[in-house]
Formats: C-alpha cells, structure tokens, sequence
C-alpha cells in the first residue's frame, strides 16, 4: 500500500513561503492499493493537483473517501479534474446522516451561489453512498468506516490492505471522550486506530492553543501522540496541521510529539505534500 | 488486544454524563449498566467506581426496583426497559433500595439512543431522588 499526501494543511489553504515545506493544501490523500486501486481520502485543495495527474490515466473507477463535509475537505471537488470528465466514475463514500442524502449534503457547495456550476453538470458518473456500518472491500483492501468525535457527522477510516494497515482520523478530538491514559475502549477512534502501521491523526493545536479551543474538534499535538501510543500504532503521522503554523513551528512540534513517543514506536512524521509512504516498510 | 468498543453515542453520551452534576445513568443496548456518573452514585448509594459495569440481571436485583405500590418492577418494566424496547422517552416514579440499604423514591427520565434512524444503541436515564414525605 502506497500512500501519497496531496494536502496535510487543515481548516484553509495556507499557501505562501513559511509554509512551502509541508505545504498549505488542504487533506487530501492518495492510496495506492496492492492491486492497483486507487482510493482518495478526502478531497481538500490537495485534489487539484492529483486529479490533473490521474487525468494523464485512461478514465477509470476512482473511490474517494470522505470523513465529513467541512470545506477544508471537499473545497477541491469542484477542481478535480476526473469528475469534469466523461469516462471516469467515481464512487463517494462519506458520513451517514439522518436526514438527506450523500449527493445532497455535497451539492449544497457545489450549487450556486457558494459555487457556479451544479453537481449535476459534472460529466462524470459519480455514485454517492453512506459508509456501510459493517467493512467493506475495495479493490484488495478492507475498509472499515466508524463514526468519531469532532463537530457534525465525521467517520474515520481504517484500510487493511495484504496485512498493512493506514488509519485515517484528520479530525478527531478524542479528548473529548475519555482520558487518554485509561480505559481505552472509551476513547473515540481507538479500535479504529488499534494497531495500525500507519496513523495520519489530527495534531492541529498546541497545548494552549488547544487550552482555548475545546470542543473545536482537533487535537493537541500530545493529545494525538498519547492516542497514538494508547491505540499502539506503529507510526504516527501528524497530519491536518494549523493553517497559522509556519514550516519551523511545525517542526518545533515534531520534536515534542517524537520525545513523547520516543522508545514505544517508531518515530513519528509530519505528513507533507508530496510525501509517498510506503506502509508496512520501516 | 481486542478491537472492540460501544458505539461513538454510548462514548459520547458516558462523556456528556461524567460531565453533568443531575444523577445520569447509561445502559447500553442490551439493558447492561455501563455507567453512572458521580451525581447518580449519591443516589445509588455508592459510586461507579467501586461497582462497575453489571449486566442487566444483577442490576436489577441489585437495587430490587419497585412501584410506589410496592409491586417489583421487571427490567421490562422500569423506565430504562421501556426506553430500550420500546424505543421511545419515558417519565415515571418508583422505588428502590440504594448499595448502601436505604430505600428512594426516584423520577427518571429515560430516553433512547440512537445511532441511526433504526439502531439503538443503549438509554440515558436522567433521576432525581423525591424528598421523603413528611
């Protein structure tokens, strides 16, 4: 499984010099599965960039992941390429809700006069589903979709695919939930997570940034490391990272989350644009 | 280390209840206590802490509900049973003997969690003990 981060930046697109490094697109993640399936999670900013690559491609089935509808993560769609193309069909998974459709929730940006041309314009086909409650299988990985704590209707992903294993949880407050330091199975996220060779989790605050946005819906640097180290993830990956934070303070955070981390696993990263990992290989 | 936890509304609903001061208790969706919070352990007679999650016949028998005529209550037949099977919110009066032996007279609350239009995933009981009449 390959995995390539095509936007890391959350809540807006930060582009400019002090934040060239890690880049200032929103999430946007790219799989790569063993047996050539291509999975999207997330379509921030970040999307622009991967569809003009896929457009290089003969048109195919694409499956893109979404874990809620917050802009920061669909903002791209109206700029992804594949769906403004005939050929392709891309299959949407996202949140469950109570009241309106997948298609529905997500026509509400791509609708005037928040933008200028109608989801039912797109030429593509696109199939819009609610995560199944139970996994499911894509391609030659199993997906499992659980819901997780953070502002309105948000799932996480956990995609095993020939062993490996990538967690998906950009936005998650599992503070919110339970102490980290005890009874797990009360901790948002944590059989999601549980094991994972690969956690890309929100780290979006400081600690007194975060002392002042309780209930925001992200996470603490030290609050996704101790989730990390309490759901015993191989690798953590900060991800979904301020758009205020510069390049150098970004790393001042790393070193604080890789003291933390340090002995139980192996050291973490900061997910960057145009990063490719390969899960499973240290 | 198995992977298994309640559903997100159990977790969330046991985080709000820790955070409430009016008694609150949880059951899940088989009827099972999985918690009360420090408010409802003065009405119970002893806090979570000392007694844990307890499957829906030992909590039962346990604080031994009753009508206020006096008559036992099934787990069927108390506020949090019908919120469960009947999957609908529920006010109503009874009896029962508190961990520490004294007997109170609570209103409750109950109301059912659902994590989708059609699954319920456990009842959030909210209580309040009756002054004893003079």
């Amino acid at each position: 499984m390959i995995v390539r981060i095509w936007g890391a930046r959350g809540s807006l697109s930060a582009p400019g010099p002090a934040t060239v490094g890690y880049g200032g697109n929103t999430s946007c993640v790219e799989v790569e599965l063993a047996d050539g399936t291509t999975l999207i999670l997330d379509a921030g900013s970040g999307i622009r960039e991967l569809g003009q690559r896929l457009a290089e491609r003969d048109p195919g089935l694409l499956h893109v992941c979404l874990t809620h509808l917050h802009l920061d993560h669909v903002e791209g769609l109206g700029f992804f390429g594949p769906l403004w193309m005939s050929g392709w069909k891309l299959q949407f998974w996202g949140p469950p809700s109570a009241t309106t459709t997948l298609r529905d929730r997500i026509s509400r940006y791509l609708s005037p006069p928040l933008f200028p041309v109608g989801l039912s314009e797109a030429p593509a086909e696109a199939i819009f589903e609610d995560v199944p409650r139970e996994p499911w299988r894509v391609g030659s990985a199993l997906i499992e979709a659980e819901t997780v704590e953070h502002r309105g209707p948000t799932v996480g992903y956990r995609i095993e695919d020939e062993g490996q294993v990538l967690v998906y949880l950009p936005d998650h407050e599992p503070y919110l939930t339970a102490a980290l330091d005890d009874e797990p199975e009360w901790i948002s996220g944590w059989a999601l997570a549980a094991r994972a060779d690969l956690l890309l989790h929100d780290s979006q605050y400081t600690e007194d940034e975060y002392a002042h946005r309780i209930g925001w819906g992200h996470s603490s640097v030290s609050h996704a490391a101790a989730f990390a180290r309490v759901a015993g993830v191989r690798q953590l990956g900060l991800f979904h990272h301020d758009p205020m934070r510069s390049d150098r303070e970004l790393e001042g955070l790393y070193d604080q989350a890789a003291d933390s981390l340090r002995g139980e696993q192996e050291p973490p990263l900061i997910a960057r644009e145009g990063m490719e990992i390969i899960v499973g290989r240290g | 280390m198995e992977r298994k936890q309640p559903d997100l509304v159990l977790i969330v609903a046991r985080s709000f209840a820790t955070k409430l001061a009016t008694p609150t208790l949880i059951t899940d969706a088989r009827g099972d206590l999985v918690f009360f919070n420090d408010a409802a352990g003065e009405v119970l007679g002893r806090p979570y802490l000392d007694v844990g999650e307890l499957p829906v016949s030992r909590w039962q028998e346990l604080f031994e509900p009753r009508t206020l005529d006096e008559e036992p209550l099934t787990p069927e037949q108390t506020p949090s049973g019908i919120a469960l099977l009947e999957r609908r919110p529920i006010h109503g009066s009874f009896v029962f003997r508190g961990l520490d032996g004294r007997e109170r007279e609570i209103t409750v609350t109950a109301f059912p969690l659902f994590s989708h239009p059609d699954e319920v995933v456990g009842v959030m009981s909210i209580f309040w003990e009756l002054p004893a009449e003079p």
